[in-house]
């Protein structure tokens, strides 16, 4: 087993369509395996892609049922196992994820890897399958749990506010559908339209998987090829950065709530593979990204409006997020304290601690990420599926030579697209720029 | 100079080791070192939670009853710092991020970093050693507080929680939500923060923890200098007092109606077998754990019977947890149907064949999960500063484990699932739905 005792980062490649990256380090005790299967969201489409996770974990030809699965899974001292959906920009991602103890701190030390790819294969390739078609009570039983599932987005307020919102942004473009797909699309979901979906896209969609552990790459790489075979598959297309369909514009929503919901969303015109994406991560931490950014100082600190206010970024399409969760009452002056602090950004108002301490804030964020599994290959897969992009080391040398006039320069082409406020049912008042 | 009396203290099961010292003052440090991990995780925890509202004033001798919610309110007041500024400042300069949390038993202050470690272990001590309340910083941190017990508010799964906690528990102030309520908070003054800070932030009454990669003895060094002038004698032991809880629970059911989608449900059960401590309490909690896996875990038959049935999802969940003073299950999830999960939940879980063969794949996940605990610092130091403030010793897990048959499962089952102990609560979708206005500027 070739292990470095030093660190070299992700290994591997994506070729026609199959990809696999191995991060070989002995820091974990774990072995964290982590599949992807790449769609492109659309609009009829989507509710396959967002029930075939689940579908898949429901059993296979070796363990047919869900139990039999969980069994194994216990044997195996209890790995985690995750098949669900996922969403990056435009793109669908079902995700199979496996984490399994490294054996050699297992009595015995068995050989887990084996054992863990062994499970990952049987989930992938073999699922249970009855006369050409997945069994029908575990498709209809899917199906319902998908449609509350996607019924379920009300119950988590700050996430349904932000969904609301980036979908008056899209406009109806691709990025703003949502992962789990929509409820009147369900009906076309049977055993066999969806068996017919599974094998389209076992066959011909982007697959990608990601190792790290203490493991040896090769045996990553050589798992892969047997995805390689046959014809070539897709290449995922390119993502389109997001563009503004809107200027400032209010929505409201109203609902039966003890706080209110605010989210504006921003346009930058910079994403991940763009060189002033280093500056554009400095003007989002300055204005919202930590405790010592202007939105937490001002929103929370000096006026004591919210528990939390943020400034997050999608480097893939290039939005801002601000939020704050408020009193109801208090709308315009929280809206005023965030556009107040977006323009002294645009002025280039930052003093020397807030660059210094958001500069040492990222330095704190990148290292960091090396020492979880998840973060490492949720990260190295964007960079993957947007095809470049600074990471790691590289990122925290371009961070530090950012100057404070690159940052005036993005905060020039911020721009607000959309504010949505979800407040509550009792809220009469016609909110200034809500027009009739 | 600490370091001469420093130990090592292994668990040779699985590999792992830590060191620690205790301080004269009493203060245990303790370190895991983790080569090659980048980042430093620590935390300075207290054992004083939102439980610990009635004690006695080591000041005036009285005993006191202080407002709900008070120990959360420290928590957020401690990174206010003498002269202005803020903790989180200090934390930033040195390329740090820092939090705080507080639950029904404890308050923990972190901070993470991958530099100047010993500087940023020293802000910690720092600011959780040199408190500053002003009328005025207390008032300011209501508003905060109240929106963030309004975030609360709206969501479900905590509303869901703390209904069945008051449903529970007739006197325990563990039915009482760990924030306190918007009322509550308003009575809090600077002056019973400082009762509370003297009473529960003596350095015998905390733990500091530090895990990352680095050398213990100049962890212990540091901390010692840090420490040793800031005149902390011993104090004398803290007295708690809690009421005498009953037997039966304050109501059987609690409903609410909130915006969701579908209902949710939990059951819990009170346990009546409360006061242990140490290993007879990490072994209690264990086959707890190990009864609610075999009975209606993932892999166990009710499971897999409710979610054909469309009565749970894979979210549903079961589980036990305990301190020294309380104890209780719960049960629950999504449901379409909350009265038919519970009548089935009760039919399976009384008559659920309880087999040594599936014990044994359950320990095997429990022993799967303790060395994986390894890997996640802010999830070691939460299980190692639960279990310190509970006088267990986290390297007797594997044998506490591998000790459980299956006689004390099915004694548990007996003596837990009692009608008498048992309540419910359910969050049901409103009658109206929302409203929603769309209009282009």
């Amino acid at each position: 087993m070739s292990v470095t005792a030093k660190d070299k980062g992700f290994v591997g490649r994506t070729q026609e369509g199959t990809g696999w990256y191995c991060f070989t380090t002995p820091r974990f005790k774990t072995i964290t395996l982590h599949a992807f299967i790449v769609n492109e969201l659309s609009v009829e489409q989507t509710v396959f892609g967002a029930i075939l996770p689940h579908v898949l974990q429901q059993g296979t030809q070796k363990w047919p049922t869900f139990m039999q699965m969980e069994q194994t899974l216990e044997e195996l001292y209890g790995a985690s196992f995750r098949a669900e959906v996922g969403k990056l920009a435009d793109k669908q991602l079902i995700s199979i994820h496996l984490e399994i103890v490294n054996g050699r701190y297992l009595p015995g030390k068995p050989d887990t890897l084996s054992l863990g790819l062994e499970f990952l294969q049987e989930v992938i390739d073999h699922p249970h399958v009855q006369d050409g078609a997945f069994p029908e009570d575990v498709v209809k039983q899917e199906k319902d749990l998908l449609q509350r599932q996607i019924l379920g987005l009300i119950n988590d307020k700050g996430q349904y506010a932000v969904t609301r919102l980036i979908e008056a942004m899209a406009d109806g473009r691709r990025f703003g559908l949502r992962k789990l797909g929509r409820v009147e699309d369900l009906d076309k979901i049977t055993p066999h339209t969806l068996y017919d979906y599974y094998q389209k896209v076992h066959s011909t969609h982007p697959i990608i998987l990601f190792a790290v552990g203490e493991i040896d790459p090769r045996s990553i790489e050589k798992f892969m090829q047997r995805y390689r075979t046959g014809q070539p598959r897709k290449e995922p297309e390119n993502i389109e950065p997001y563009t503004p369909h809107f200027h400032d514009r209010l929505l409201t929503e109203r609902q039966d709530i003890r706080q209110g919901k605010l989210n504006l969303g921003y346009h930058t015109g910079i994403t991940l593979k763009d060189v002033r994406y280093p500056a554009l991560m400095m003007y989002a931490g300055i204005l919202g990204g930590f405790p010592h950014s202007k939105l937490f100082v001002n929103v929370r600190e000096r006026a004591s409006l919210a528990y939390y206010a943020y400034a997050r970024l999608d480097a893939v399409l290039g939005y801002m997020i601000v939020g704050a969760g408020i009193e109801f009452e208090d709308f315009e002056p929280a809206r005023d304290i965030i556009r107040q602090q977006v323009d002294a950004m645009q002025r280039g108002d930052i003093s020397e601690q807030e660059w210094e301490f958001t500069l040492r804030a990222f330095d704190n964020d990148i290292l960091s990420e090396e020492d979880n599994p998840s973060q490492l290959i949720a990260r190295h897969l964007e960079h993957v599926l947007v095809g470049g992009g600074l990471f790691g080391e590289p990122l925290q040398r371009a961070l530090h030579e950012v100057t404070p006039e690159q940052v005036k320069e993005v905060a020039r082409n911020v721009s607000l697209d959309t504010v949505f406020f979800l407040t509550r049912k009792e809220d009469k008042r016609e909110l200034e720029g809500d027009v009739k | 100079m600490m370091n001469d009396q420093a130990q090592t203290i292994e668990d040779a099961a699985i590999g792992e080791k830590r060191e620690q010292v205790v301080l004269p003052s009493g203060l245990p440090v303790v370190v895991f070192s983790r080569p090659g991990f980048k980042k430093t995780f620590a935390t300075f925890a207290t054992h004083y939670g939102s439980i610990d509202n009635t004690f006695r004033d080591a000041q005036s001798g009285q005993e006191i009853t202080v407002p709900d919610g008070i120990a959360h309110f420290l928590e957020h007041k401690m990174f206010e710092k003498k002269g202005g500024g803020d903790a989180f400042d200090d934390f930033a300069r040195l390329g740090a991020s820092s939090n705080a949390y507080t639950d029904y038993t404890s308050t923990t202050f972190l901070f993470q970093t991958t530099a100047h470690v010993l500087d940023n272990l020293g802000t910690l001590l720092d600011f959780v050693q040199e408190p500053c309340f002003t009328d005025e910083n207390v008032e300011k941190e209501k508003g905060i507080i109240e929106q963030e017990i309004r975030m609360y508010l709206d969501m479900p799964g905590d509303r869901l929680h703390s209904n069945l906690m008051q449903a529970l528990y007739v006197n325990h102030p563990v039915r009482i939500d760990i924030a306190g309520t918007v009322e509550s908070i308003r009575t809090i003054t600077p002056q019973n923060l400082y009762t509370c800070y003297q009473t529960f932030y003596h350095p015998s009454n905390m733990v500091l923890f530090v895990v990352g990669d680095l050398d213990a003895s100049s962890v212990f060094d540091y901390v010692w200098e840090n420490q040793k002038h800031k005149g902390y004698g011993k104090q004398s032991p803290i007295s708690r007092n809690f009421p005498p809880e009953p037997q039966t629970v304050a109501e059987k059911h609690r409903e609410q109606q909130m915006v969701v989608s579908m209902p949710l449900f939990v059951m819990g059960y009170k346990d009546p077998e409360t006061g242990l401590s140490g290993r007879d309490l990490l072994r209690h909690e264990l086959i707890h754990g190990l009864m609610w896996q075999m009975l209606c875990g993932r892999s166990s038959s009710l499971f897999h019977h409710l979610y054909r049935q469309g009565l749970i999802n894979d979210r549903f969940y079961a589980r036990y947890g305990a301190s020294t003073t309380f104890g209780f299950s719960t049960l629950g999830g999504e449901t379409p149907d909350p009265a038919a999960l519970e009548a089935q939940l009760l039919e399976g879980l009384h008559h659920a064949p309880l087999r040594a063969e599936d014990l044994e794949r359950a320990k095997k996940r429990e022993v799967g999960e303790y060395i994986s605990l390894f890997q996640n610092p802010e999830e070691l130091a939460y299980a190692f500063n639960h279990m310190f403030f509970r006088r267990i010793d986290i390297f007797e897990y594997v044998d506490t484990v591998l000790s459980i048959n299956l006689e004390d499962i099915e004694r548990a089952r007996h003596t837990h699932l009692n009608e008498t102990r048992r309540a419910s609560s359910v969050i049901r979708p409103a009658d109206e739905g929302y409203a929603r206005k769309e209009s282009d500027g």
